[in-house]
């Protein structure tokens, strides 16, 4: 048994080292990969993809990819939309099988972003996004009692809200959707919160314009947006580290969690995926 | 698939006086093709990311360009391989003194006085001479088109608008009525080259040139200003042969012939013979391959 027969990749530079300062090889991107497909691909089906790819590894420079490259094989599948940003219309990767995650990792797309809907009804929702960061000196802990909040008002409202560390500073709190509303309709929702939210909590901003004044959390509301995207759960981010986006429980979202520790190395022998059945979860919003 | 005999075969490889096959061919029905061009039909050049971005600057006067790619080598590459087991060769920096291979990081530029004698300069040394990229195409005068030497155009490059259609167009179109081109330099990575701005096709496309050292005036072959005067009737005969045959250039009656015989014979080995592949190291791949093996398992259980 030779790797060629076990995928239709075509596999190249797989020692090349991706992250240098972790030593980690594209052997080893590919290897968790492989190994985190049973919990990706389903949340990747038929969500078109934006690949950030680091042809030089996660020190080098980086690119965004919504286009599937030339070169693409006939077997991934792809969903072509106008893109209002682009004024064109672009072909989308959607990664609904293992192949494509094999030769997304082979082209080097260390992250996996994909969209807040899934084809063909790309212009309805099916994730509402709150994008919560801090700005320095708040750290991961303030995040956290942040992320506490917005989970109790999401309650409140009867919600039952997911969350995953983004992998970098902060975490993305989703509701899975029934398709139908608009995005500006999910957009105004998520924005509500923010604002609620922003009376009664003094470092939590809600609005764009004072999202990096420093000491801040802003609850980004905007990436409810048209072709706008939120890093995979289980995908890997371009850090020093190898970190991953993982879903995580809501108790175990304490303070004193650093998120590093989510990381390449690690995150696989986590046994439980809380994200798993997502979209048998999906909710109104009113 | 053992390698039929017919014309076109290639003489057989060593591999074969061995008595046994390489352990990385493959049936050419599993081969996957789609990479491949069918024999000589191909699709049309795509255009390409812009490489640098800067403005053609005459006197006071800017007008911003992106630069394109505008020729492409096509030539056929081949890969050197290991006729033993069919992988491919790499190739190491390897010191001429113990054959030790050498790290990058060890090396040191040097220019040769005379054999065997190098001048060594330090990266910064180097550094310190080169021109500054000021992302500029600095035009200096403009000339008839048609007054310049192909034998002095290196490599051209599309030059697109950048916010400037309005300077561009008047640009291209008065050049186009004037039959002129913009004569100056570029700066692009690390080496000034003389280039002109002239109009092609509805563009107007960058073609740096050769500096004059670096063409070899015919003169220096004494034969050829001492050649005989042509007799009158001579003459006409030969401007009537080369009356007769003249008629308008395209490039397309010039095919490639040597790619698209390289390409066939691809094709045509792909179809009856073995075909060498590329196979990783096994200790590289041999967690991927197991990871592969248990979650094709799993999701196979889904």
């Amino acid at each position: 048994m030779v790797l060629r027969d076990l995928t239709r990749v075509r596999l190249t530079n797989l020692d090349k080292i991706l992250y240098p300062a972790a030593g980690i090889t594209k052997a080893d991107v590919l290897t968790y990969y492989v190994r985190a497909a049973p919990r990706l691909l389903p949340f990747l089906h038929n969500r078109p993809l934006t690949m950030h790819r680091f042809p030089d590894g996660a020190g080098g420079p980086g690119f965004f990819e919504k286009d599937a490259p030339a070169g693409t094989p006939d077997w991934v599948e792809t969903f072509t939309r106008r893109a209002e940003t682009a004024g064109r219309d672009v072909r989308y990767v959607l990664c609904n099988n293992l192949d494509t995650l094999i030769w997304l990792g082979n082209l080097a797309s260390l992250e996996i972003h994909t969209a807040l809907a899934a084809a063909p009804a790309y212009e309805t929702p099916d994730l509402l996004l709150f994008d919560i960061d801090p700005e320095p000196p708040l750290t991961f802990d303030d995040v956290v009692s942040v992320a506490h909040i917005v989970h109790g008002q999401l309650e409140n409202r009867g919600l039952r809200p997911y969350v995953k560390t983004s992998g970098k500073k902060g975490v993305h709190i989703v509701v899975p959707l029934v398709p139908g509303l608009s995005f500006s309709r999910v957009r105004d929702f998520a924005h509500g919160i923010g604002k609620a939210i922003a009376r009664d909590t003094p470092q939590v901003v809600s609005e764009f314009p004072h999202s990096r004044e420093p000491g801040t959390i802003f609850i980004d509301y905007l990436q409810n947006s048209h072709g706008k995207t939120m890093v995979a759960p289980w995908s890997l981010r371009a850090t020093p580290l190898a970190t991953v986006s993982v879903p995580v429980r809501w108790d175990e979202l304490k303070k004193g969690v650093c998120p590093e520790v989510f990381n390449i190395k690690t995150v696989l022998s986590r046994h439980e995926d809380p994200w798993s059945d997502i979209f048998h979860d999906r909710q109104k919003i009113t | 698939m053992t390698g039929r005999k017919s014309p076109e075969s290639p003489p057989p490889a060593k591999q074969a006086s061995h008595g046994k096959r390489s352990p990385v061919t493959k049936p050419a029905s599993m081969v996957k093709t789609e990479h491949l061009p069918a024999g000589g039909e191909e699709h049309g050049a795509q255009p390409g990311r812009a490489f640098w971005s800067g403005s053609i600057t005459i006197g006071l006067v800017n007008v911003p360009v992106r630069l394109h790619t505008m020729v492409r080598d096509r030539s056929f590459a081949f890969r050197l391989l290991h006729r033993d087991d069919g992988q491919p060769l790499k190739y190491d920096r390897v010191c001429s003194r113990d054959g030790k291979v050498v790290p990058w990081s060890e090396t040191v530029k040097g220019y040769e006085i005379r054999k065997g004698e190098f001048l060594v300069f330090e990266p910064d040394e180097l550094k310190a001479i080169l021109p500054e990229s000021d992302r500029k195409i600095r035009i200096d005068k403009f000339v008839y088109y048609l007054s310049l030497d192909p034998v002095y155009f290196d490599s051209s490059f599309i030059l697109v608008p950048d916010r400037s259609e309005e300077a561009y167009g008047l640009l291209l179109a008065a050049l186009q009525d004037l039959g002129r081109a913009a004569a100056g330099t570029i700066t692009l990575r690390t080496k000034e080259y003389p280039a002109i701005v002239h109009v092609y096709d509805g563009a107007l496309v960058l073609t740096t040139l050769r500096h004059a050292d670096e063409v070899i005036p015919p003169h220096a072959f004494s034969i050829l200003p001492e050649l005989p005067v042509p007799k009158a009737a001579e003459l006409a005969l030969a401007k009537k042969i080369v009356t007769d045959l003249s008629g308008d250039f395209s490039i397309n009656d010039y095919p490639d012939r040597y790619r698209e015989a390289v390409l066939a014979l691809v094709h045509k080995k792909l179809a009856g013979e073995n075909i060498v592949y590329e196979e990783p190291h096994p200790g590289q791949a041999k967690e991927l391959m197991q990871a592969l093996q248990e979650t094709i398992a799993t999701l196979a259980k889904k």
